[in-house]
């Protein structure tokens, strides 16, 4: 049954007009409404308010308002939050990057395996997204860590390596975490994308003369980049403002916005600063994907 | 043709031997937590030393982990109590009588998803702090620390987050729900109430369930938002395990992991029996 | 039973018309169709019948009392939709009892009715199925069933048999018919399939854009069609515009064509000089190899153009002066070749005059 045709429409908005007038049912909505103005619309004002706050030494913030939160951050000589803000986007992109470049393949498999296990195998991409970051964070650990991870002791119990390999704590340690830790955000897009696309039209093309890799080429990758831009927005956004993934693999080596942000407001009590950055983080993240999304908006003429 | 074959062979291993790797990939860490929680030794090495319980021994022994285990499982459910609730009205909300509303509502909704954690988190925690300045002001001493001192503030801030998986969950079980079926049980002479309990409810049920286990799990495992709000002292799970690991590689904490992936196993088990693991929504 | 009367039902959604003003009174025992392309407003007029609408003016009778403004669940009436709207998490055995709990039937008095309508409905033995475990024409009958086993006062079917397949959808025609003429409930069936429409009907009702054309038996529709698109949606018909000449002194009329001069039986008024529209069924056509004998009226030469074979009918396309082209059912074995020159012979009975 579809939504559009009017008589239908009409039926679920106010078909037996009497559903509408009732006030009863804003009792449905009002205290989700109440709940959401109360502890997300209005705090996310209060921190813009904040960012404009006058910094303190002795509280969290002093009386005033004033600009130079932002001006600090953006005009510091050493270019230092700028560098930590390219390096966050850098992290982003390169995430993101990695994550289609090994989804595709496998939401691809997922989507088309005529596969008894495939439950199982759709149960195996969603467990990870469903395992707490700390705990998939600590299984690297384990695996990584410099001194006694699974690899360096092992290597050094064959004789294979003296010292150590330096695997976290770095931009390796963290690039790993992050693509593991995302990877799912990205194939469960994928995968919508490509079961929707019908598989007549890749017989169709090779019908038509096209090779297997022609016609994923021609015609399934331009066919599933709703769901390409959707997992790449995802992974992008998640990465950009991810936290637990650089403090537990990257340690104090590597220092990407969300965690300078945290510090400035747990460690070094800045909330005013603390919130600018944020929100420098935030509006550049923004105008990169409102940008992206425009961009590939381009690629995606005809498809729905 | 027949000196085609044996390459589009080779292209096939190639393909389907990276795809296990990437499945291999995607499970290691978690195999491998399950594997050093059984370890007798201090660090895991190939081949493992020996089998051991002596890590859930000290789990369980330990104050602090039991403790913000029963806490991460108070939170989760009370959250998850909560959430369906709210997340199932507004659904039906939403969805039936909003009429010219309707995107608007969705979008602000979902917000929560779109936004950051980490920036939902720090929001409500200046969000907090500045309510207590203000009871303070006001002379309203008995509201200060409500959100800031109790299991009020993080539990708000757990809803807000997973109440869009609710959400998302409910209103395409609604948005597919057949309005035919609440038509017929009205010719048939059923009232509003009566139609809503006796037919759309159990129909959209499966929603709800597979809403309320993915709220649970996500609760469970929520991390940012709990590490700005909870109370002074107290700590869920993945804090006290984030702590932990920080500074010690000592596997105590892989017992932790361990009984932290079992209960979400359990859910998504449960999940599977109950509904169909494909009625988690995304 | 009850009377069925609606007196000048309106019904809007912003600035569409889906229903404009329309009177109609269906008979106790009677099964009436409303027939019409999708968006025609036969589904809404159901639709404010059944309550699920409100209509924007005018009243709906049950008998003496106007039902508009009372819920639908207030109506006592028994609705097949579509898709059948069975309820899928309940049993067959369920889904008929929903309606008689919601009257507050006793038990032993409910699995009585229960397994009556069963039987009258062939689904003997399948109580305890879930709708999913039945066939899409057993789904019906449990619908129809449904329906039936609350005993309404009206009968109201949506496109009952939409999603049948062809042979099942001929079957179900009849049974449908045969069912309410048994159970003589006051039925109004919606459906845009013309041969449906006309198997089952006692009356049916053409609409178009909201306004009711034409209100008849089968016959009448067919045969004379009040307007050009009554005649279009039933059947093939083929149009030559005309003016009326005169009399013919037959009770007809002569009329001016392209074609030359026309006879046609009609016994309303015409002006002389009025512009009309001449239609023919194109198997009231003879197709006659020579000139017919002089005095024939409406006899037309012509070219074959195309001929094809449909098994019943042997179909030609043949053109005509001034570019007309006639369709043609003829018996089957008639033999003309394309390009062969004939005569179309139409019976001054047999042909019709709709007034533009």
């Amino acid at each position: 049954m579809t939504t559009s045709t009017p008589a239908i429409e009409d039926a679920r908005g106010q078909g037996t007009g009497s559903w509408l007038r009732d006030n009863r049912t804003l009792l449905l909505l009002l205290p989700t409404l109440g709940l959401f103005l109360a502890f997300l619309l209005f705090p996310y004002l209060n921190m813009i308010v904040m960012s404009f706050r006058n910094p303190s030494t002795s509280q969290v913030f002093a009386p005033g308002y004033t600009v130079f939160n932002y001006f600090d951050a953006i005009f510091d000589e050493d270019l230092y939050y700028l560098e930590i803000l390219w390096d966050t986007m850098v992290f982003g992109v390169g995430t993101t990057f990695l994550c289609l470049i090994i989804g595709y393949p496998v939401a691809y498999h997922l989507a088309r395996t005529k596969s008894r296990f495939q439950n199982l195998l759709y149960a195996f991409v969603l467990s990870p997204l469903l395992v707490g970051v700390v705990v998939r964070c600590y299984g690297w650990i384990i695996i990584l860590a410099n001194q006694d991870g699974l690899i360096n002791s092992t290597l050094r119990k064959y004789g294979i390596i003296e010292s150590f390999i330096p695997l976290m704590y770095n931009t390796f340690g963290v690039g790993l975490g992050l693509v593991h830790i995302f990877l799912p955000f990205m194939i469960l897009p994928l995968l919508g994308a490509i079961q929707s696309i019908d598989p007549a039209l890749e017989e169709a093309s090779q019908s038509l003369g096209a090779s297997r890799t022609k016609t994923m080429i021609r015609v399934v990758f331009p066919l599933s980049l709703p769901g390409v831009q959707a997992g790449t927005v995802l992974v992008f956004v998640l990465t950009i403002s991810s936290y637990v993934i650089p403090i537990l693999l990257g340690g104090l080596n590597v220092m990407i916005m969300s965690t300078l942000v945290v510090q400035q407001l747990l460690d070094a009590m800045l909330w005013p600063f603390g919130a600018a950055l944020a929100f420098i983080l935030s509006v550049t993240g923004g105008l990169a994907v409102y940008f992206y999304l425009k961009f590939t908006s381009h690629f995606m003429k005809g498809i729905a | 043709m027949t000196a085609a074959v044996p390459r589009i062979r080779l292209g096939r291993v190639v393909y389907l031997g990276f795809i296990t790797l990437v499945y291999v990939f995607l499970l290691m860490p978690l195999v491998i937590v399950v594997l050093a929680s059984f370890n007798s030794g201090e660090f895991l090495t190939f081949p493992p030393e020996g089998f051991s319980l002596r890590w859930y021994v000290s789990f369980f022994d330990s104050e602090s982990f039991m403790g913000s285990l029963f806490y991460s499982l108070k939170v989760a459910i009370v959250c998850t109590f909560f959430s369906t609730i709210l997340g199932t009205t507004v659904a039906l909300y939403v969805v039936r009588f909003s009429g010219r509303w309707r995107e608007h509502l969705r979008l602000l909704i979902l917000l929560p998803l779109l936004l950051p954690e980490i920036l939902t988190a720090i929001a409500l925690l200046f969000f907090y702090y500045n309510f207590d300045a203000t009871m303070r002001a006001l002379g309203l001493d008995m509201f200060v620390g409500l959100f800031r001192n109790s299991m009020v503030g993080l539990l708000i801030g757990h809803i807000l987050i997973t109440l869009p998986f609710v959400f998302l969950g409910i209103s395409s079980s609604l948005y597919n729900f057949d309005m035919a079926l609440e038509e017929a049980a009205r010719s048939l002479g059923a009232g509003r109430f009566t139609t809503f309990r006796r037919v759309t409810l159990p129909i959209i049920k499966p929603g709800i369930i597979a809403g309320a286990l993915l709220c649970f799990i996500i609760s469970f495992d929520l991390f940012s938002i709990s590490l700005l709000l909870k109370g002074i002292g107290v700590a869920t799970l993945p804090i006290q395990l984030f702590d932990y690991v920080r500074w010690d590689y000592d596997p105590t904490a892989a017992a932790v992991a361990t009984v932290s992936i079992l209960i979400t196993l359990m859910a998504i088990a449960l999940t599977e029996k109950l509904v169909g693991l494909r009625s988690l929504r995304f | 039973m009850t009377k069925l009367t609606i007196n000048g039902l309106v019904k809007r959604f912003g600035d569409v018309v889906a229903v404009d003003a329309i009177h109609l009174e269906i008979d106790d025992h009677e099964l009436v169709s409303l027939l019409g392309p999708s968006g025609c407003g036969k589904t809404t007029t159901l639709r404010c019948i059944a309550g699920f609408e409100t209509p924007t003016a005018g009243n709906i009778l049950f008998d003496a009392n106007d039902v508009v403004g009372l819920d639908p669940e207030k109506r006592n009436i028994g609705m097949v939709f579509q898709n059948y709207a069975l309820f899928p998490h309940m049993t067959v055995h369920q889904n008929l009892a929903f309606g008689l709990e919601m009257r507050g039937v006793a038990k032993t008095t409910m699995d009585e009715r229960i397994a009556k309508v069963l039987e009258t409905v062939q689904l003997r033995g399948l109580g305890d199925r879930y709708p999913n475990q039945l066939s899409g024409g057993q789904q019906q009958r449990v619908a129809l069933g449904r329906a039936l086993v609350i005993e309404p006062n009206v009968l109201l079917l949506d496109e009952p048999l939409a999603n049948l397949d062809a042979k099942l959808r001929e079957e179900m025609r009849f049974f449908i018919r045969h069912l309410q003429k048994r159970v003589g409930i006051t039925t109004v069936y919606v459906t845009h399939d013309q041969a449906e429409a006309m198997v089952i009907s006692d009356r049916i009702v053409v609409m178009f854009d909201g306004h009711i054309h034409q209100i008849g038996g089968p016959k009448d529709i067919y045969s004379r069609p009040v307007s050009r698109e009554v005649a279009d949606f039933i059947g093939l018909s083929n149009f030559i515009a005309a003016r009326v000449a005169g009399k013919d002194g037959d009770g007809g009329y002569v009329l001016d064509s392209p074609l030359g001069q026309l006879r046609c039986d009609y016994a309303d008024s015409l002006d002389d000089g009025q512009a009309v529209t001449i239609m023919v069924r194109p198997e009231a056509i003879r197709l006659e190899p020579a000139k017919p004998a002089a005095g024939t009226s409406n006899a037309i030469p012509g070219t074959v153009l195309e001929r094809f074979f449909l098994g019943n009918i042997q179909g030609y396309r043949v053109t005509c002066e001034d570019d007309v082209m006639l369709q043609v059912q003829a018996e089957p074995w008639t033999e003309f070749s394309v390009g062969d020159s004939l005569w179309c012979v139409f019976d001054v009975e047999r042909t019709w005059i709709i007034r533009d």
